[in-house]
């Protein structure tokens, strides 16, 4: 019975991830509806597709399905957003010193750091949302994001430096 | 290594993704160069402030709950439960999640007799399902106290044995109550305990004698089974919570439990 086999697989494999599948959709289409509607859409995708499913991270699978579901449901519904296809050079720099202190950042108001990062273009959020909060690992990031590791390492540098000189600029604001 | 090298791979030393040499490198330019050990420093706090709780997002119970309706039995009313724009795959995903739907159902019920190389694979991949259940079908409890004294007598009459409940709040461990369960073949009771947002729940039935506390750790899926005896009780412990918080909480079934 393969069909049934698979199928069962897809309960125990693939469910358990709804929390990193949900934390993802929402900080890449940031609304609490909306991201209920992306993970949906994703999971009812990922049954369709479970057959193409050959083993590795199933997280990883079932999150790369949820980003590219996600970032669909951007072009269609909020066109102006970012797409993930996005030209490394234009976005270069940031790896510049960011001059932040540990202490400001232990400090730091949650909101305000949700805030900074909320402001990330998605290409940069989503790499600080998949290694930082969800602890995937570079190779996971990779599978996930259908690109290089080495562009996940050069991309995430980026993104904390982003990150990190919109918070200095906030705690700068707000002190 | 000078700064402008050593930056961008600090990322990599900051998530362990490095090779031991440029690891090395790294470190050592770090340790040089206050400039770097600073930035260093900012990033490290960065990081551990993004692993606090407020920072994710966990998916509402009800999603769980209508993921878990849509594939196994998806009865869409038409255009009503999706804008138009999405009705046309949607549709397509039905058609083919009904058949899947039914044949999950039928390999639940036939699979784990089956096959299986072990008995405790077995009940593992049971105790698994159970725990996913529960949290996915709003059937996490059937009695909701973090009381052990109103969650003990809950039990009787209900099940042919009375499981060891403990509250475990003072260790961080805290008692949210019980619910009845069925693994192989027989009732069985469920504690549920809570460890953060981590729900843990212990599965318990009378131990034929045979079994000994293996206590080994199991990954199923993401979850972690861990198998003790407690007091004649064959017990199964299962959660998402790391395996270390989930020995600690296994150590104190076994030493006060």
């Amino acid at each position: 019975m393969p069909d049934e086999t698979k199928a069962v697989d897809f309960d125990r494999t693939f469910l358990p991830h709804m929390d990193a599948a949900y934390n993802l959709a929402r900080w890449l289409v940031r609304d609490d509806h909306d991201a209920q509607d992306v993970v949906q859409e994703a999971y009812l995708r990922a049954v369709r597709f479970a057959g193409g499913f050959r083993g590795g991270d199933p997280c990883a699978w079932i999150l790369s399905i949820v980003r590219n579901t996600a970032y669909t449901w951007l072009r269609r519904n909020r066109g102006s957003e970012s797409s993930p296809e996005f030209d490394e050079k234009l976005h270069g720099g940031s790896t510049e010193e960011c001059g932040l202190e540990a202490d400001a950042v232990r400090k730091a108001d949650g909101a305000m750091i949700r805030a900074a990062l909320d402001e990330l273009p998605g290409e940069f959020r989503e790499v600080i949302v998949m290694r930082d909060i969800e602890g995937l690992s570079y190779k996971e990031i990779a599978d996930a994001a259908d690109v290089p590791i080495g562009t996940v390492m050069s991309r995430l540098a980026r993104a904390r430096g982003k990150l990190a000189l919109s918070l200095k600029d906030r705690i700068a604001k707000e002190g | 290594m000078n700064c402008d090298d050593a930056r961008p791979l600090i990322h990599g030393h900051l998530d362990g993704e490095l090779d031991l040499v440029r690891d090395l490198e790294v470190e050592r330019h770090i340790d040089e160069c206050p400039r770097c050990t600073r930035e260093y420093a900012a990033l490290r706090a960065m990081r551990s402030r993004l692993k606090e709780e407020e920072f994710r997002f966990a998916a509402p119970l009800e999603l769980k709950e209508k993921i878990r309706r849509a594939l196994p039995a998806p009865q869409p009313s038409r255009g009503n439960a999706y804008p138009a724009r999405r009705g046309s795959w949607v549709a397509r995903a039905v058609r083919f999640a009904v058949p899947m739907a039914i044949g999950a159902m039928l390999a639940l019920v036939i699979i784990p007799r089956g096959f299986g190389p072990n008995a405790n694979q077995r009940v593992a991949g049971e105790v698994v399902a159970s725990h996913v259940r529960s949290l996915m079908a709003g059937h996490l409890l059937d009695v909701v106290s973090t009381d052990q004294h109103t969650v003990k007598p809950w039990f009787n009459g209900k099940l042919d044995f009375s499981p060891p409940v403990t509250d475990f709040a003072k260790d961080g461990f805290p008692l949210v109550g019980g619910r009845l369960d069925y693994i192989e073949g027989r009732p069985v009771s469920a504690l549920v305990y809570q460890h953060g947002k981590h729900v843990i729940n212990v599965f318990m039935w009378p131990a034929a004698g045979d079994e000994t506390s293996a206590e080994r750790i199991k990954t199923e899926h993401g979850y972690h089974v861990e198998q003790l005896v407690v007091a004649g009780m064959n017990c199964w412990v299962v959660s998402d919570l790391n395996p270390q918080e989930l020995d600690k909480f296994a150590g104190l079934l076994r030493t006060k439990g």
